[in-house]
């Protein structure tokens, strides 16, 4: 507050200078990312990237508020930038709620993923065990692909839907018990991609002699956030995807977003291509499992005792793949579920200091009475 | 093929008919003989093994038969009475009891094993089916009323059918079918707990949706919420912990507990995400009470919730509840800082009229009336931050809460003082001080704040009035009373007559002038104002009196405006807050000054 004009000034330049490159060095390395366990998209990407977001957070949040006068955030144009920024985070606690609850179905799919190893993962696999895993494979492949509708959450392995190629004679179809699809989930007309849409609106780079102030760190800020959450939504299940944009308006020019950007690309093309199949969702572990799961039931199908050892070779192939995938999800899923539930609070909490120092400015300006 | 086993049967026994006349053989040698008799012991393992088979077969063939009969029905077994489910189980142990014996038979006779597995996965199927329909038609549909009697002694589901789940689970366990079970039994009670929402009218909000919502509307779903979350936690989450603990109590303890943590986290972070939104609202004054509600209720229910998660499967629960208990104190303490600083900076702009009571003083003081039956929860939440009293009137036997109302008092008064300045007359500055001061002690007086602030406060802001009430006397009788009064030197001077006449002049202005501007001055409480005028009176009446009296014969009637009983009726006008004047037909210019009171 006393310092020199130019010292200040020179500080400032410095720290958005660096947090620009930061921005850039952690998006590229998630870019790059292409090994277990933190394959693209993968359960173990998904938690690096959310660690890359708090990070970023709290970057953001030094370089806005360490050492400043109150005053100083609350004038033009931060001024409406700021309010924004704010209204953002509450609609990406929503955001946060749904992907959560996702999680949730993710983990019921891994307990009838595991039902399927505990039935194939023998040395002698007859009808009954065949019939054990189909069942539990129709109502993991059913549960995939109806996830955003129903809230997920298959009721245990009953499912009067079947999957398998031939035909829709399924001999072991069970008279469907009346369960309720009300599983209390976002509220009724609540649409993640509508969500993610309203975020994405207005954001708009600072142009002119703002794109060197502060408004810039609160436009990175935000677009951080808003790729974050869009990815979150792209990868696992929630709510409403149906719809979800693929085209942001991302600055090309600007150094730092140039990693994101590709990033956003190369999540748009799988999107699109999913798209058209049905919504799984981009996660890794899930696309996995619906190839390893639509092999085995189409095996399910066609099987009749004995079956042929090179066969019974590649069903036990599939089947440690599949426990592979089950292992990542066991040990991964609820480290996710609590990182997400972090930046939650994290992202409240810094609401709330930044509405404190607003509150704050806004007092210095009254006149003292 | 039962020929073939026969035609077995007769090789293996001629076979050991020759084995053991070869060993009994004198022309065998030991390690031959040795040999033999081993290969002998052999073969009768064989036979056993063989006759096991056929046994098991029967079995296999008779429980099999059971099985699919009923996989053939559309109805359920457990509608049908106890006899069908008893029989159908013991089938079930019979193929499971198979299945393990063929297992461990060195002989594997692949086939049967193969049905025998197949037979059980049938009859796990059907068991999934009969599980859940029993805890649907059993379940057992509870009203909040009814809950608020019967805590902790809830059944969720008809408890005469426990044994029942529990013989299923035993035997779906005894399978390795434990997987299915756990799924079904899962889905099953969270879809209960899911409609317990509907019972409990709560609705699905979005965080945006709450921030939005206005005071009224606000106001009633947090009611709801509050009795939601008292009813879950003190009621039925114990009495779902218990049916699980009931049904699968048997196995390992990390079962039961499993199941329960499944069944209820997701449930338990939706009912939670309501109460993040509304902590994150604004944080003005008139929400702490809400605040203060809400963290009360969370605080009593924190015990409940360590000890339904306590496992390491239920600590992201315990964890999200403690965050969010921690919220609401945040928010309340912040909120009450806030209101402090809103009496600090309450703005002292425009003079109020007639000095009566200034409705920031009734607003705090019925603020911290309320805010006084918060005691515990405030207790909690301001222990470490009690600011020290400037005005000593701590004791060992003060209310904990003593020094934040104190405090809160104090801001008050301070901001009080700054108000009374714009009065330019500085004996309305003290009747200003006098009415407010008083009424903080009404106030204070009453239930719960007497306890808070004690006497000793309380003795010194009575005081603090009455102090203001003789300073208004001084400053606004004392000059008049002095008019009145006579100095010895005085009595017999030649100009006395001149002296009485301008001191009778000198009083009917000045009191004059007092009643004109003072009868619009205001003391609300009557008590008070009757002691105030009184108190003039005793003064002022008396020293009119004597001065009338003593000099009766010097004064001219002319001079004299008033009598005794006028005056004594005047002061009773005075502080009604309703100007009135004294008018005289006065032709000498007597400039009535300008009232200055207003």
């Amino acid at each position: 507050m006393s310092m020199s004009m130019d010292g200040s000034h020179d500080t400032e330049c410095e720290e958005m200078e660096l947090f620009q490159r930061h921005v850039a060095e952690r998006f590229a390395e998630l870019l790059s990312c292409t090994d277990e366990p933190e394959a693209f998209m993968s359960i173990g990407w998904l938690r690096k990237l959310l660690d890359e977001f708090l990070c970023c957070e709290a970057e953001f949040k030094a370089v806005l508020l360490m050492g400043r006068d109150p005053f100083q955030i609350a004038k033009p144009p931060l001024d409406k930038l700021l309010p924004e920024l704010l209204d953002r985070i509450i609609k990406s606690l929503d955001v946060c709620n749904a992907v959560s609850l996702g999680i949730d179905s993710l983990r019921n799919i891994q307990r009838l993923a595991e039902i399927v190893l505990s039935a194939l993962d023998q040395t002698l696999i007859g009808d009954g065990q065949v019939r054990r895993a189909k069942k539990a494979l129709s109502a993991l492949l059913s549960a995939m692909l109806h996830e955003d509708k129903d809230g997920g959450i298959t009721k245990g392995t009953e499912r009067s839907r079947s999957f398998g190629r031939r035909g829709n004679k399924d001999k072991d179809r069970s008279a469907a018990a009346p369960f309720r699809s009300l599983s209390w989930t976002m509220p009724k007309n609540w649409s993640a991609a509508k969500q993610i849409h309203a975020m994405s609106s207005n954001l708009a780079a600072p142009r002119g002699n703002e794109s060197s102030g502060l408004a810039l760190p609160v436009f990175i800020m935000n677009t951080v956030l808003v790729f974050v959450l869009w990815t979150l939504v792209a990868a696992l299940p929630c709510q409403e995807r149906n719809g979800l944009g693929t085209h942001f308006q991302m600055p090309r020019n600007l150094s730092w977003a140039q990693p994101i950007t590709a990033l956003q690309e190369r999540i748009s093309e799988e999107w699109k291509k999913k798209e058209k199949k049905g919504t799984v969702g981009l996660l890794e572990e899930m696309q996995k499992m619906e190839k390893i799961a639509q092999w085995l039931l189409d095996f399910a199908d066609s099987f009749q005792f004995p079956a042929e050892a090179d066969k019974l070779e590649e069903v036990k192939a599939q089947v440690e793949e599949l426990a592979d995938i089950c292992r990542k999800m066991e040990e991964g899923l609820e480290p996710l579920q609590l990182q997400i539930r972090e930046v939650f609070h994290r992202v409240v909490r810094t609401r709330t200091e930044f509405l404190h120092v607003l509150d704050q400015a806004a007092k210095l300006n009254i006149p003292a009475s | 093929m039962d020929d073939h086993k026969s035609e077995d049967q007769h090789l293996v026994a001629a076979a050991q008919h020759i084995l053991k006349a070869l060993a009994a053989s004198k022309a065998v040698s030991d390690d031959l003989r040795k040999t033999l008799l081993d290969f002998d012991i052999h073969l009768s393992a064989m036979s056993i093994v063989e006759r096991s088979i056929k046994q098991l077969e029967r079995k296999i063939k008779f429980a099999e038969g059971k099985i699919m009969t009923w996989k053939a029905k559309n109805s359920m077994i457990w509608d049908c009475g106890s006899k069908e489910s008893s029989e159908y189980l013991e089938a079930v142990s019979e193929i499971q009891a198979a299945v393990h014996n063929l297992q461990s038979l060195n002989e594997h006779d692949k086939e049967l094993l193969g049905r025998a597995n197949g037979i059980l996965q049938v009859a796990m199927a059907k068991l999934e089916e009969e599980l859940v329909h029993i805890l649907v038609k059993h379940k057992q549909y509870l009203e909040p009323e009814s809950f608020a009697n019967e805590a902790g002694s809830v059944d969720l589901v008809n408890p005469a059918l426990i044994p029942d789940l529990k013989s299923i689970a035993n035997v779906m366990f005894g399978s390795k079918y434990h997987q299915e079970f756990c799924q079904t039994f899962i889905s099953s009670r969270r879809d209960a707990l899911d409609e317990f929402f509907v019972v409990l009218e709560i609705e699905r909000f979005s965080n945006e949706n709450v921030m939005k919502m206005e005071g009224n509307c606000l106001n009633r779903e947090i009611k709801k919420w509050i009795r939601a979350v008292k009813i879950v936690f003190q009621v039925y989450l114990v009495a779902e912990k218990r049916l699980c603990k009931q049904i699968l109590g048997d196995f390992n303890d990390s079962v039961y507990q499993f199941c329960f943590a499944e069944i209820t986290l997701s449930f338990v972070l939706k009912l939670l995400n309501f109460g993040e939104a509304v902590a994150m609202g604004n944080r003005s004054p008139e929400k702490l009470f809400c605040f203060l509600d809400i963290y009360e209720v969370l605080e009593n229910l924190a015990v409940y919730v360590d000890i339904l998660f306590f496992e390491e499967f239920g600590s992201f629960v315990r964890d999200e509840f403690h965050k969010l208990l921690n919220k609401f104190g945040e928010a309340s303490k912040f909120t009450f800082l806030a209101f402090k600083n809103a009496i600090a900076n309450d703005p002292s702009k425009a003079r109020f009229p007639g000095g009566g009571v200034h409705h920031l003083t009734k607003y705090v003081m019925n603020f911290i009336k309320t805010l006084a039956e918060y005691g515990e929860a405030l207790n909690l939440l301001l222990a470490d931050e009690t600011p020290a009293d400037p005005e000593g009137n701590d004791d060992d036997d003060s209310h904990p809460l003593a020094g934040e109302f104190w405090s809160v008092a104090a801001t008050l008064e301070s901001n009080l003082i700054s108000k009374s300045k714009l009065y330019k007359d500085v004996a309305l500055q003290h009747v200003f001080m006098m009415n407010n001061i008083h009424y903080m002690v009404q106030k204070a007086k009453s239930s719960e704040l007497s306890l808070v602030f004690g006497d000793r406060w309380l003795r010194r802001h009575v005081a603090k009035f009455r102090d203001n009430a003789r300073s208004y006397e001084r400053v606004t009788w004392g000059p008049i009373l002095s008019i009145l009064k006579q100095e010895n030197a005085e009595l017999n001077c030649t100009s006395s007559k001149e002296n009485l006449k301008k001191k009778c002049k000198d009083f009917n202005a000045s009191f004059s002038e007092t009643y004109r501007s003072q009868t619009g001055w205001y003391i609300p409480d009557t008590e008070l104002r009757e002691d105030v005028q009184i108190s003039i009176s005793q003064k002022v009446v008396h020293a009119y009196r004597q001065f009338t009296g003593r000099y009766s014969s010097t004064i001219d009637e002319k001079w004299k405006k008033h009598t005794v009983d006028d005056i004594e009726n005047y002061v009773l006008d005075l502080f009604v807050g309703s100007p009135k004047s004294l008018h005289y037909f006065s032709s000498s210019a007597q400039i009535l000054k300008r009232d200055k009171s207003v």
